[in-house]
């Protein structure tokens, strides 16, 4: 308990806090940090993205790092309305959140706006576009979870737009958004169409997510889950990565910019050329960290863990394995243990002190502590053994600084699926029954209730129902609710829902100490 | 339990094929499970397998393999060969026996694996980090250094795929040879590419058989012949077929059969 209360006792600091961090600033960082009007980048604004600025989040700060200098919005694509509903690439991306959207940030525009802001466009920032759009309730799963509608043609179809024959027939058990359902809108429409609902993923780092695996061969060109081809990159002739999307149907941030311009900025025709290769440029030079602590102050600089803050990223070697004992994942942070972090002249911060231990004993528990990973589809069934003992770095979250699974593969850690998905009432229930000469999914059967089909709704196979690719887990303190359909609406919850999947049995100290150890990321 | 206690050991050299529930045992808080299935009074170790082969409870293994000379794993018999996971899911197979303090796992990590100079390099890293932080982000694990570019003269090479049962998912190992045969396919600029597939029965020692499903000869072919073409091997150059019949088993190693076979002829 005494832990726990640090953060509260932080808040009360923060004051003295923020201007000891003021003090070790430039002036261009505090310029744009401390202007509450601007936390909010508004699409259309005509501003100055500076090299590197630090912004408010729930736990202290996040900073966003241009590595190719700042960045002039004015006509720039990421950041221009560039369809009907006047949302640009920002809206969903923005930097005071880690280049994600938290629900807080959300609801706050909502409170701000009546309602009227283009994030809460019917066609996808709404439970569904055939509902009441001036109506709070109507877009619920947005102000709530931050989820946004994803709507996708059924049956599937393959990059090249042949036809999937899928290995299951799905129907709607639950439908409380009503869109899966709507004669226009649902399954059993003109155009079958399923609609699921998702968080959106951070523009940050993408260095990490676009290049293929070291270390992990054959998984250079295959698939980990069953030594399959990865896909080509159309635009290189390459193979591609998949980390980019959790369902993995866009495969380049130009793809992915694409597909977003149709499908959530309402774009009235494709994109030029030249734009999609501003908003590449700018999306791969774009890094995000936490950079600041309520309670533990700077997490950058002298003495701090190496593996924090945006420049390491910038500076990090991409898509290698961290899950050994020198990089254990993020770095060391033994310099925050209590023989090393002991009082002095320049650290007589009790609260901060007592943080940073909790920290680095964090570090340790999500790299050491291991537990029974059991009947995960698509992760024990790859070759790993069901049940594998691993930690939670030195598992599923192995690349060294970004914390997803390197090797190319998508995993049903229950999110989506029954019995082990959170109780979610509010998400549309999908059964799924598979064909019976279709490999089952290895671990649930031919018969599945699910929230979202999620890798499956792109390939059409059983095996994948629920799947989807693990993500990065760097400025989780910006961007929360957590996970791909927003069941953690906060770190404590995100930990307790691996506590509880897989029985492992945190002490609440190591619980506490967890949470302290993602925030600070 | 008394009766594992009352079979006699196997003798080495004995071949085994079964089918069973694999049994996971926790060898520690800092160690991998092992796992071990029980047939006929006895316990063998699935010590061996490549990454396929990994059992996994919730679903029944298919064991097939001869038993070998050396001390018990995992508080079982060792036995050389392969372990294949039956796809289908089975409730029954679901035990997993708790950490006893006598059989305990031997800890990985990335000083005991690798190539020596991957492992110098890290232990290298090691030294230098602990005396300074911030390399410890510096990724630790080097680059294995390619396999050396084919040089002539060229002469037929041909590899061997092997399968899971009823499966086409191959092993890593293997997939990094089958790599290694298409650079060399494209380097020798090959006038043929031959790939042919094949299934086969397995035939247990209670004297049952097990059969492959009949289209998983041209799953494995083609699945290869993909891959082949999609690393660069031309294609025209390359003759795709697979077996129908099923190779019959012996009891003996059956898990040879079920493979792919592909040769290049420069």
């Amino acid at each position: 308990m005494k832990l726990g209360s640090l953060r509260n006792r932080g808040v009360l600091q923060f004051a003295a806090a923020a201007l000891i961090a003021a003090c070790a600033v430039p002036l261009v960082i505090l310029a744009d940090t401390y202007d509450a009007a601007e936390a909010w980048w508004k699409p259309g604004d005509q501003r100055l993205m500076p090299a590197s600025a630090d912004y408010d989040d729930p736990l202290g700060r996040v900073r966003i790092l241009n590595a190719a200098g700042s960045v002039q919005t004015k006509d720039h694509p990421f950041f221009t309305p560039l369809g009907a509903n006047g949302r640009a690439c920002v809206s969903c991306h923005q930097p005071s959140n880690g280049m994600g959207l938290s629900a807080e940030t959300i609801r706050k525009r909502w409170d701000e706006t009546g309602g009227k802001d283009p994030l809460f466009a019917a066609i996808d920032g709404s439970n569904c576009p055939n509902l009441p759009q001036a109506e709070r309730s109507s877009h619920s799963l947005l102000l709530e979870r931050g989820l946004f509608r994803v709507f996708q043609a059924w049956p599937p179809r393959g990059s090249d737009g042949t036809l999937i024959q899928p290995e299951f027939t799905i129907e709607v058990v639950r439908d409380p958004t009503g869109c899966n359902t709507d004669p226009i809108y649902g399954l059993n429409g003109r155009s079958p169409t399923i609609s699921v609902f998702r968080r959106p993923r951070p523009v940050a780092n993408l260095k990490y997510l676009l290049e293929l695996p070291h270390g992990v061969p054959p998984s250079d060109f295959l698939f980990y889950n069953d030594k399959s081809l990865l896909p080509r990159n159309p635009e290189t002739g390459g193979f591609a990565s998949l980390q980019l999307m959790s369902d993995g149907r866009d495969l380049t941030p130009r793809i992915q910019a694409r597909d977003a311009a149709l499908n959530h900025l309402e774009a009235h025709g494709a994109l030029s050329e030249k734009q999609l290769s501003q908003i590449e440029s700018f999306e791969t030079q774009v890094y995000s960290a936490q950079s600041f602590d309520k309670v533990g102050g700077n997490l950058t600089g002298a003495g701090a863990p190496p593996g924090l803050g945006p420049e390491a990223l910038e500076k990090g070697a991409p898509a290698r394995l961290g899950n050994n004992p020198i990089n254990r994942i993020f770095g060391s942070f033994a310099m925050w243990q209590p023989v090393n972090s002991a009082p002095d002249a320049e650290n007589s911060d009790q609260p901060q002190r007592e943080f940073r231990e909790s920290v680095a004993r964090g570090a340790d528990v999500f790299y050491l502590r291991r537990f029974i990973i059991n009947d995960v589809g698509k992760y024990n069934d790859k070759g790993l053994g069901n049940p594998f003992k691993r930690s939670c770095g030195s598992g599923c979250h192995n690349t060294l600084l970004m914390g997803m699974d390197l090797a190319p593969g998508y995993m049903d850690l229950g999110l989506n699926n029954l019995p082990w998905a959170n109780a979610r009432p509010d998400l549309p229930l999908f059964k799924v029954v598979c064909n019976t000469d279709a490999a089952p999914q290895s671990y649930l059967g031919r018969i599945i209730y699910t929230h979202d089909p999620a890798r499956a709704l792109i390939t059409g196979k059983c095996a994948d129902v629920g799947a989807s690719m693990t993500q990065q887990s760097r400025s989780l303190a910006a961007r929360a609710p957590y996970f791909m359909n927003g069941s953690a609406a906060n770190l404590r919850e995100l930990v307790d829902f691996y506590d509880r999947r897989f029985n492992i049995g945190y002490t609440e100290r190591e619980k506490v100490d967890l949470v302290n150890f993602l925030g600070v990321l | 339990m008394a009766a594992f206690a009352l079979a006699a050991d196997p003798r080495p050299g004995t071949a085994v094929s079964f089918l069973a529930c694999p049994i996971a045992r926790d060898t520690g808080p800092d160690t991998d499970l092992c796992f071990f299935a029980e047939y006929d009074g006895v316990r063998y170790a699935l010590v061996n397998p490549p990454d396929w082969g990994v059992p996994q409870l919730k679903h029944r293994v298919l064991v097939e393999g001869r038993v070998k000379e050396g001390a018990p794993y995992c508080g079982a018999v060792p036995i050389e060969g392969r372990a294949s996971v039956i796809a289908e899911l089975d409730d029954s197979c679901n035990t997993l026996l708790p950490f006893d303090g006598i059989i305990k796992g031997i800890a990985g990590g990335v000083f005991n694996s690798g190539t020596p100079q991957q492992r110098a390099l890290a232990e290298d890293l090691a030294r230098r980090a602990a005396l300074d932080p911030a390399l410890s982000i510096e990724p630790a694990i080097a680059e294995a250094l390619p396999p050396p570019p084919p040089v002539p003269p060229f002469e037929r090479r041909t590899l061997s795929i092997m399968y899971p049962f009823d499966s086409d998912r191959a092993s890593g190992p293997d997939m990094i040879k089958l790599k290694e045969l298409a650079l060399f396919a494209k380097v020798a600029g090959a006038r043929s590419v031959q790939v042919i597939g094949y299934r086969a029965t397995s035939r247990l020692s209670d004297g049952s058989n097990l059969v492959e499903r009949p289209q998983m000869a041209q799953a494995r072919a083609t699945k290869i012949a993909s891959i082949l073409a999609a690393l660069g091997v031309d294609a025209k150059r390359s003759q795709v077929s697979w077996e129908t019949q099923t190779i019959g088993g012996s009891g003996e190693e059956d898990w040879r059969n079920r493979k792919v076979e592909v040769s290049v002829d420069p």
